[in-house]
């Protein structure tokens, strides 16, 4: 309590915040609401731990994180026998009693007895526990003081936050403020609201909460390095990344080398490693305008379709439940792929998704509506998805970190009111239609119904029987759409540069703020004039000088993780290391009942992941959720030990028509010529002088034998076996770097 | 020789003795990141005082009232055939074909009245402590997945969580999952998939010492490039593989030839061929999870039996219940004579009880109103029975206990209060551990 009044005082000293002082909490009669639920939420009362599960703790139940004043009025007073307020000694009551730990109490001491919370409880209940006036002022908004700061690494700045009231009066109400920072990493604020930074440059953003309201606190924690030499800008993406650099003082790494660029740009856009040929023509290529000329042959494959309908099936739950939905799952994954290929606009895309209907055979998009089978899915699935809103939360209360109240879910969710269903005639699957009549939900809380309205914004005016997804689709599209654009463009930038300009990359929102804004904003904009152009954001991308960088960090820059001074190594998703590791060692996968050559990244559904362990092992999604999170980079056990030590892997290896058999068998060329294509093959990249010695050095240990007799040429296959073995266990060749 | 339970196809036999393990490890840390190796074998010393759990789930619901619930007042048509024998707790009666465990009985309390089970064969519930309806996205993650989790591994080469339960025919066996939590959580199962990757596949360990060496050799890319720590990961786990190839403690632990021979012989001998559409009677697996809980795995699973009586309850009864209570038994004395009762949580039960009605094919069928479990170990209050059915075994009378209370009491003794923690879903909702549940105070007092 001393340590606090110390740094009330101190922050009272700051000339910005006197009028903090100036109003006067033992006079002003108390609101339920505005002072008592504060106490509540600070003290973790009513978290979702506790009081504040929808079942309450032990009999008694407050509103989560407060979000219901009145209920929690109830709960308190006319409860329990009135036992928990005793108003003729307040300090009997039960509310004190447990929350001091003078009662026995599950969740343990939450109150200082004498604490200005435990005097201001007192007074409230000895003043009879009034709820308040209905015309009370209430909370119209925080703010927090300062909004935004750039400090330096170990520094320390103390917040201040202030509630305006209905009535316009302020008050300070830093102390009773909730704090979390986006990035624990990056910074720590005591409950007092003082930010402790730590010694990892970036930017942070500091969530501040009270009652129903938020504000935050963005601070930049730069390094601080002159940044000297900057390569040329290529477009506008440079710029603004560059002009970040400057600011943080991050000095970028150099340029990456053509052969890192390649395979860069083959694996990112393509879902591939360039082949031999590739490599070695590209390598060879005088033209300064190659990488242009090659990310717009790559945009031009089908392999380019290939790889993001392999992204979007499966945010698109493109999932087979029974065998029945084959038709469905490969109808719906080649409309994705064309649609890809034809580089259909974006927002025409996602209109053609939600607003689906009909049946499989004539418009395959409805498959969406298969697997995303309920109102709450839909609502959630298109929001996390072509939003980056996660609504979840606002189904049941008040989102606690987001301005979505219930009546913004159910306003939303309003849109899918009139989605129909009837069988169709293949079985499992069904027609989509629009059902007759007004779109509307109910909000559970009112009981009241509501129009659909888009996020935080008006009712949509519909007419009479018009499908509202349509509506839906017109919002989204609208180019003042604020969600849309930049939802798309931020998943875009994560799947280039492995970390979103927000992240995770589908949860935007006010409190976890992009690390550079200025650049999300115009990666949008571009994106919206272009007309949704998808390939032209990819050119975009791909062309920056910010995404050709080295991934190799310079004496400074190894700690970066936001700013995108360098390239940050990506582990290869299962599809792709899979189809790499069979090109590298030339083998074929089968899938069940597609032509043998068909590579795992053409897959059209998830089902062959069961059947194949080393798509399950490496994390294929099973298409469940509409999350990217659901692929996973993690590395585990089972899958060092199914590339270090797998039957399927050695039987490849062995194989008569492996790359290890072939290089053996053809004696026209040296060894070292050989190494060179494996290398090629690899790691789009010759080998050096170490490198080459020590895979020559170990055909001819092979050659030699132990006891001096030569094997071959058993000997010399077996060494390239191993050479290509251990080529596709380094992390080089598991990462896209 | 290094033999690993399950269906003996001769894989882990392949002529490699000790000393050649020896050897390859000798060579093996030769050959790639001395230090760290070294590092890790230091660091990975047994620990008698981890925290831990063991599961042991009985597929297809095992007859509550024939074992540890025996209602001799009942008519003829309920009661059954087996009779009640005293056991060491004086007022707590079990069934007579469970007699190690009679003797025993202040090592593990007794739940007459988990109530909450449903009509479904799924090891969910058991594994899970929820119900398999309105799941978050991605699923509910199973308690060891959730423990991985939040806890981690005691090693950053031991798994956190193994699961030695088989593939069993009826998928549902197999139902729970890391769900939501991702393959990072997801069990090692050395008896599963893994399996065929844990023996050396046609090369000789002078060969895998030879292609290390060279990989050591290739492998120059710069870990340094990434800040995420993926990279070094994947390193920790390349190296635990390595080492699982040759020699180490996870290899070790799962080798049964390493245990002594009356261990593993009290625990009695398994068969390990499936029953029924279920997993084998395997009381080596029993051996297998103290031993992997003692190299530092925090939760290990296992399944046993077949338990869906719907005819000949008894006699099929009488051949497993005696297999299961000597494993069982062993397990719980082990786990005592070796001080860890204190450390390792045991829970034993299955999907839901059985119908006290015995049907026409002198079986019976499922019964989800009410169902037994056993736990044991812990540092939890033992020699007690929790809850009371009514005269007919068919209802809870007193105390119905839930499947997320027993959850709850298994994150306490873990040190988790799983009311206070929390694990995120996909789309970023927050779940609690346990939906409100407590630990029970019987228990844990």
């Amino acid at each position: 309590m001393r340590c606090f009044l110390l740094a009330s005082v101190f922050v009272f000293a700051c000339a910005a915040i006197a009028r903090a002082a100036e109003t006067s909490p033992t006079t002003r009669p108390i609101n339920f609401a505005n002072q008592i639920v504060p106490i509540f939420t600070k003290a973790g009362c009513n978290a979702g731990g506790c009081h504040g599960k929808s079942s309450g703790q032990n009999g008694f139940k407050l509103s989560l994180l407060g979000f219901e004043p009145t209920e929690d009025y109830e709960h308190l007073i006319k409860e329990a026998r009135g036992r928990r307020i005793f108003p003729a000694a307040p300090e009997r009551s039960l509310l004190l009693l447990k929350a001091t730990g003078e009662l026995p109490h599950g969740g343990g001491k939450r109150l200082e007895k004498g604490s200005r919370d435990y005097d201001l409880l007192v007074r409230w209940i000895s003043s009879g526990a009034p709820y308040g006036h209905a015309n009370d002022p209430f909370v119209v908004s925080i703010e927090v003081s300062p909004k935004e700061k750039t400090m330096p690494l170990g520094g320390e700045q103390q917040l201040v936050v202030n509630a305006t009231y209905s009535d316009g009066s302020k008050e300070d109400v830093t102390r009773s403020a909730l704090y979390e920072p986006n990035d624990k990493e990056l910074a720590k604020v005591e409950e007092s609201g003082l930010v402790k930074v730590f010694q990892q440059p970036g930017d942070v953003a500091v969530m501040i909460r009270y009652q129903a309201k938020v504000a935050v606190f963005q601070a930049t924690l730069p390094l601080g390095v002159p940044v000297a030499t900057l390569p040329p800008a290529r477009n506008f993406v440079d710029e603004i990344v560059f002009k970040k650099l400057k600011t943080v003082g991050m000095p970028p790494s150099e340029l990456c080398d053509d052969s890192t660029f390649l395979r860069r740009s083959c694996v990112d856009i393509a879902g591939r490693l360039p082949s031999v040929e590739e490599t070695k023509r590209f390598l060879a290529d005088q033209d300064p305008a190659k990488r242009d000329k090659w990310i717009e042959t790559l945009l031009d494959s089908t392999d380019y379709a290939d790889n993001f309908a392999n992204k979007w099936g499966a945010l698109l739950r493109n999932k087979r439940s029974s065998p029945q939905q084959m038709m469905g799952t490969y109808a719906f994954h080649d409309w994705i792929r064309d649609s890809l290929m034809a580089n259909k606009p974006y927002d025409q895309f996602v209109r053609e998704i939600i607003a689906a209907s009909g049946d499989m055979s004539e418009n395959p998009a409805v498959a969406w509506y298969r697997q995303v089978n309920t109102t709450t899915a839909q609502v959630e699935d298109s929001a996390q998805l072509f939003l980056g809103v996660r609504l979840k939360c606002a189904q049941c209360h008040h989102h606690p970190f987001e301005r979505w109240s219930q009546q913004d879910y159910y306003s939303y969710s309003a849109f899918f009111s009139t989605v129909g269903r009837k069988p169709s005639g293949v079985p499992g699957e069904e027609v989509i239609f629009h059902k007759r009549g007004a779109a509307s939900a109910t909000n559970p809380k009112t009981k009241a119904a509501v129009k659909p309205a888009g996020l935080g914004t008006a009712p949509v005016v519909l007419a009479p029987d018009e499908d509202p997804r349509m509506a839906l689709a017109d919002w989204m599209a609208d180019k003042n759409n604020p969600f849309f654009a930049k939802a798309l463009v931020n998943r875009y930038w994560k799947h280039f540069f492995g970390r979103g300009l927000v992240d995770p990359e589908d949860d935007m929102r006010e409190t976890n703020p992009a690390t550079n804004p200025e650049l999300l904003n115009q990666l949008a904009k571009n994106f919206i004039e272009s007309g949704f152009d998808l390939k032209g954001l990819v050119r975009t991308i791909a062309q920056s000088r910010a995404y050709q960088l080295s991934s190799i960090p310079n004496q400074y820059n190894g700690v970066d993780k936001q700013y995108f001074s360098r390239y940050y190594p990506k582990r290869l998703t299962a599809e792709v290391l899979l189809d790499a590791v069979n090109q590298v060692v030339r083998a074929d996968s089968k899938f069940d009942g597609l032509p043998t050559g068909t590579r795992a990244v053409q897959l059209p559904d998830n089902s062959f992941n069961a059947a194949s362990y080393f798509l399950t092992v490496f994390g294929r999604p099973d298409a469940s959720t509409s999350c990217e999170c659901e692929r996973s980079q993690d590395a585990s056990l089972a899958q060092s030990l199914h590339l270090i030590n797998s039957k399927e892997l050695y039987d490849k290896l062995a194989a008569e028509k492996s790359a290890a058999a072939q290089l053996a068998a053809d004696k026209a060329r040296k060894n070292e010529d050989k190494i060179k294509e494996l290398y090629y093959a690899v790691f789009s990249r010759e080998p050096d002088a170490t490198e080459l010695g020590l895979a020559s050095g170990h055909i001819e240990k092979k050659v030699k034998g132990k006891e001096g007799k030569p094997e071959e040429p058993v000997a010399v296959r077996q060494a390239y076996e191993d050479i290509v073995w251990a080529l596709v266990n380094t992390k080089e060749f598991a990462f896209n770097h | 020789m290094l033999t690993i339970y399950g269906q003996s196809d001769g894989k882990f036999c392949d002529g490699v003795s000790r000393r050649n393990f020896l050897k390859i490890g000798a060579l093996g840390l030769g050959g790639l990141a001395l230090p760290q190796l070294l590092r890790a074998e230091a660091q990975q010393g047994i620990r008698k005082s981890q925290k831990s759990v063991i599961m042991v789930y009985l597929p297809g619901g095992p007859p509550h009232q024939d074992m540890y619930d025996i209602k001799t007042d009942a008519p003829s048509e309920i009661r059954g055939e087996f009779r009640p024998i005293n056991t060491n707790v004086a007022g707590i009666q079990i069934c007579e074909h469970l007699p190690m465990l009679a003797k025993i009985a202040d090592k593990y309390a007794i739940i007459r009245t988990v109530a909450d089970a449903v009509d479904d064969h799924s090891d969910f519930a058991c594994l899970t402590g929820r119900s398999k309806r309105n799941q978050p996205p991605g699923g509910w993650p199973e308690f060891g997945s959730i423990v991985s989790k939040v806890l981690g591994p005691t090693h950053p080469a031991t798994p956190a969580f193994v699961g030695l339960e088989p593939r069993m025919q009826h998928r549902p066996y197999n139902d729970s999952s890391a769900g939501f939590l991702g393959i990072a959580h997801r069990s090692f199962k050395p008896g599963g998939e893994a399996k065929g990757d844990m023996v050396l596949n046609g090369v000789t360990l002078d060969r895998l010492a030879d292609r290390k060496a060279l990989l050591a050799g290739f492998d120059t890319f710069r870990r340094n490039v990434d800040a995420s720590g993926v990279m070094s990961g994947l390193d920790a786990f390349n190296e635990q593989a390595f080492g699982m190839l040759t020699s180490n403690r996870l290899v070790e632990a799962l080798d049964l030839s390493r245990e002594d021979k009356n261990v593993v012989d009290r625990y009695g001998k398994g068969d390990p061929r499936p029953r029924g559409d279920a997993a084998p009677r395997m009381p080596e697996q029993f051996v297998l999870a103290r031993r992997l809980v003692e190299a530092g795995v925090r939760v290990v699973t296992v399944a046993f039996g077949f338990w869906d009586y719907h005819s000949n309850n008894f006699r099929t009864a009488k051949e497993d219940m005696p297999i299961f209570d000597r494993a069982l038994a062993a397990l719980i004395e082990d786990l005592h004579s070796r001080g860890l009762d204190k450390d390792v949580s045991v829970v034993a039960w299955g999907e839901f009880g059985r119908s006290p009605t015995i049907n026409k094919d002198g079986g019976r069928d499922h019964w989800p109103r009410v169902s037994c479990g056993l736990v044991a170990g812990g540092g939890m209050r033992t020699g007690q029975v929790i809850g009371k059915t009514d005269r007919l075994g068919g209802e809870p009378a007193e105390r119905p206990v839930t499947f997320g209370e027993v959850f709850a009491t298994l994150y306490h003794n873990l040190g988790i209060d799983a009311n206070r923690t929390t694990v995120t879903d996909q789309t970023g909702r927050p779940h609690y551990l346990v939906d409100g549940h407590l630990p029970m105070r019987e228990l844990i007092g």
